[in-house]
């Protein structure tokens, strides 16, 4: 298991390097000068020369690569061109706020989804199964954008148990959340019934059920644990967009998480902030993405078996 | 955009409760956009300068017609090249209690003009040669030419000099002396700001989504917003009888520009015929529900160098048609343009009024939508034909000079449509070597008629000021530029249910 964590690290730290490097070239690449974002158009071009000697601008491509490279061994990535603030301390400053969304969408997607997806499995072609199937199907149909202003108009407005947007206590993350996870519940849902459904009709159930044992066991003990690996993979790519950022959720309820922090960035053409979200958002994937690998391969042991090292 | 605000005012419609608006003292102030950067030597975006308006105390202000005014300072103009500042008598001290002095002044400044800070505003201020401070209360600023709008350009906000000394990081710990004191940041989508005169507390929110501003408004979780709402929100909300609306004449131009180099755009006839094709009045009224008014320079009427006898291009069609006949264009041989713009769903929404308004002339666009950052690098490109674009904030005529004098092509200015017009540039010539204002002010108006005649640009229309506000809001007055001013005197209202508290609590 060592060693197939270790391989995982190895091939995990490999993608980082790429990613900083693909990072830092897509933004020379993008239009836009940061030294007009800075100075603004009307500086003198002597001033511009000055900053972007200062910034190390002026220097050739493959230098400032390295340079970045350095930095990024020291967790520097750079300061904010408008704030004049470091990036990597406003993201450290907006993830608990991801954080906190992503644990509450994940939370509300599980609660919805098991027991749906499960009995929905188990009454196949009847009713629940239809309904439960109608709310997968709507759920992922209904954007964001509107879920959202719909919830606040119902729940903020109409009843006026939640705030309408911000971040202020327990009771502002649930509509948020819910924007959020009413989606991932109905990909979970599906999922785990089709998952469910997969399995229920395998021998080692039939041999349970055969055993005596009831239905509550069969289903929990035996069709889900072994349901639960691509669910396990959703869930966990699931939770890696969410720790990059909601970026239309966190919008819409001002919620001062990853997301907004890099569309804030992109519209004040912000480019360190927007460089480092990027490679936030990557590391969170490739980090989400090592945690599955080594939790699928600890619930099934024929992963780590088959795997070369 | 224009379906979900559709939804959104639907549902609004039918559902809008009545919630009560929050019972503590804070009063809450919706925004569209982060300041982001309180300190003033570094600050750019228009939410910072706002902002910052209320922390610090700059030298002077504008008046209603964009002439300057003292505001910590009254000056006299000793020489052409000599202004001498004198600080007013009773100044606020800064919030951390040390007095304003002149030194504290010319630190701030001396900062802004040191190249090594890379402060954006160093390049407006490049003709200050010296800063002298004969006496405490006393700046003398030399300059290394003659400029009477010299005054004009001091509106920095002024920082004390021995925290400037020690690195102090403004931009966290704002310290001035404005009406309003820093209290915290809590998150990036809060600042708690404390009005000194009567320690009210004014929170900032940050509330980029304009329907979830408008809605938190409507639930009485912020007491006002300013500007920054789709046409159709402000005309809803107008109607609401929970709130109350102030609107405001601005000087935000927009305008439509055009690449003169180009062999189709560059003749002026099809520019004359563009303008009598557009019409304005049915744009203004149906698109933007009266929130502009049309604009016929960059200036509006009102600024001290404003035309108000300025008359535009009438909407004619059937001149419009004339003017392209004798261009050379016809049915079988019409007009094809492409019109560049941002991806802003309000400027989409004109483009596409425009084109349909043109395609009844004969002139076929296609529109071509971009990301700001690469619109915006086509347009200093020159890399477009026609596109259209606003002016934010414009105060001093200077400007004419950046926009419209050949030597101005980018990246030497703003001139993006590669506008070279000797009358032009001779107007602009004779207006900045004016030492006199009145004289001054002829020209410019001169070189705005000029400039409507030969059609650089066809201006559009000035986008108006709008304030929103519960109804127990009083006191904001709206400014003319709409900075945030108003949070100095706005006032809540008691409520009915406080008032009766407040009756039952009497002895």
């Amino acid at each position: 298991m060592t060693k197939f964590v270790l391989a995982r690290l190895a091939s995990a730290l490999l993608i980082i390097f790429g990613v900083s490097c693909l990072v830092f070239m897509l933004m020379h690449l993008i239009p836009g000068d940061p030294i007009d974002v800075m100075l603004g158009e009307t500086a003198h071009p002597t001033d511009k020369d000055a900053l972007r000697k200062a910034m190390g601008l002026h220097l050739p491509l493959h230098i400032q690569l390295l340079h970045y490279l350095q930095r990024l061994l020291h967790l520097d990535l750079g300061t904010s061109i408008h704030s004049g603030r470091a990036v990597t301390t406003i993201l450290l400053e907006r993830f608990p706020a991801t954080l906190e969304l992503g644990a509450g969408a994940i939370t509300i997607a599980m609660l919805v989804a098991f027991p749906l997806g499960i009995f929905a499995a188990l009454r196949q072609h009847t009713v629940i199964d239809a309904g439960a199937m109608a709310f997968a199907l709507t759920g992922v149909s209904i954007p964001n954008f509107w879920l959202g202003p719909l919830l606040i108009m119902g729940g903020a407005l109409w009843l006026g148990w939640f705030p309408v947007s911000g971040r202020n206590g327990l009771l502002s993350l649930v509509l948020p959340a819910l924007t959020l996870g009413t989606a991932m519940a109905a990909i979970l849902s599906r999922m785990i019934r089709s998952a469910v459904l997969e399995v229920i009709h395998e021998d080692f159930i039939r041999t349970a059920q055969a055993k005596g044992l009831g239905a509550t066991q069969t289903v929990f003990r035996h069709a889900l644990r072994n349901a639960l690996l691509p669910v396990l993979t959703l869930l966990g790519l699931q939770f890696g967009a969410l720790l990059s950022g909601a970026v239309i959720t966190e919008t819409i309820f001002s919620w001062p998480g990853i997301g907004s922090l890099m569309i804030e960035a992109i519209q004040q053409r912000d480019y360190p902030i927007v460089q480092g979200t990027i490679l936030w958002i990557s590391l969170m994937y490739i980090g989400i993405n090592l945690v599955t690998d080594v939790l699928y391969a600890l619930a099934d042991p024929r992963i780590r078996l088959r795997h070369p090292s | 955009m224009a379906l979900h605000s559709a939804i959104v005012l639907t549902i609004l419609t039918l559902t809008v409760g009545c919630s009560e608006p929050r019972s503590d003292t804070t009063l809450r102030f919706g925004l569209a956009n982060t300041p982001a950067n309180l300190d003033p030597r570094f600050a750019t975006d228009a939410t910072s300068a706002r902002v910052n308006r209320l922390l610090y105390s700059r030298l002077i202000d504008f008046d209603e017609a964009a002439r300057p005014v003292p505001s910590l300072a009254t000056w006299e103009q000793i020489s052409p090249v000599h202004y001498r500042f004198f600080l007013q008598p009773t100044r606020q001290p800064f919030h951390h209690g040390a007095e304003l002095t002149a030194s504290d002044v010319k630190a701030t400044y001396d900062f802004v003009l040191d190249a090594s800070n890379h402060s954006p505003h160093r390049s407006a201020l490049t003709l200050i040669s010296d800063i002298h401070v004969p006496t405490d209360n006393i700046v003398d600023f030399y300059l290394n030419k003659p400029d009477r709008l010299f005054p004009s350009y001091l509106v920095i906000g002024i920082l004390p000099a021995n925290l400037i000394r020690t690195n102090h990081p403004f931009h966290e710990h704002p310290i001035g002396n404005g009406a309003f004191t820093f209290i915290d940041r809590p998150d990036d989508t809060h600042w708690r700001l404390m009005r000194q005169v009567d320690r009210q507390y004014v929170e900032l929110l940050r509330i980029p989504d304009p329907t979830v501003r408008v809605l938190k408004l409507l639930a009485g979780e912020i007491d006002m917003i300013q500007n920054d709402l789709p046409p159709e929100l402000t005309a809803y909300l107008d109607t609401d009888d929970k709130i109350s609306i102030q609107r405001r004449q601005g000087a935000n131009f927009s305008y439509l520009g055009f690449n003169l180099q180009d062999p189709v755009v560059g003749q002026h006839r099809i520019r004359e015929a563009i303008a009598h094709a557009i019409d304005r009045t049915s744009i203004i009224h149906h698109l933007l529900h009266d929130t502009a008014h049309p604009a016929n320079a960059m200036f509006p009427p009102k600024h001290w160098v404003g035309d108000a006898t300025l008359s535009g291009y009438d909407y004619n069609p059937t001149r419009a048609r004339a003017l392209l006949r004798q261009a050379g264009f016809d049915e079988a041989h019409p007009v094809r343009l492409t019109y560049k713009t941002s991806t802003d769903p309000i400027r989409l929404r004109v483009a596409t009024i425009v084109q349909d308004q043109l395609a009844h002339v004969g002139i076929d666009v296609s529109i071509q939508s971009h990301d700001w950052g690469t619109f915006y690098g086509d347009i200093k490109a020159g890399r477009f034909q026609m596109y259209s674009l606003s002016w934010v904030g414009l105060k001093t005529p200077d400007i004419f000079r950046y926009v419209f004098h050949s030597s101005s092509i980018p990246p030497r200015g703003a001139n993006r449509g590669r506008f070279i017009d000797t009358q032009s540039d001779r107007l602009i010539e004779q207006a900045q070597a004016t030492q006199d204002l009145h004289r001054k002010s002829e020209i410019y108006r001169r070189l705005q008629a000029h400039l409507l005649h030969v059609l650089p640009y066809v201006p559009l229309w000035f986008e108006e000021h709008v304030f929103l506000a519960r109804r127990n809001i009083t006191g904001y007055v709206l400014s003319a530029d709409g900075n945030y001013d108003g949070l100095l005197t706005v006032t809540r209202r008691p409520t009915s249910t406080q008032l009766t508290r407040q009756e039952s609590h009497q002895p």
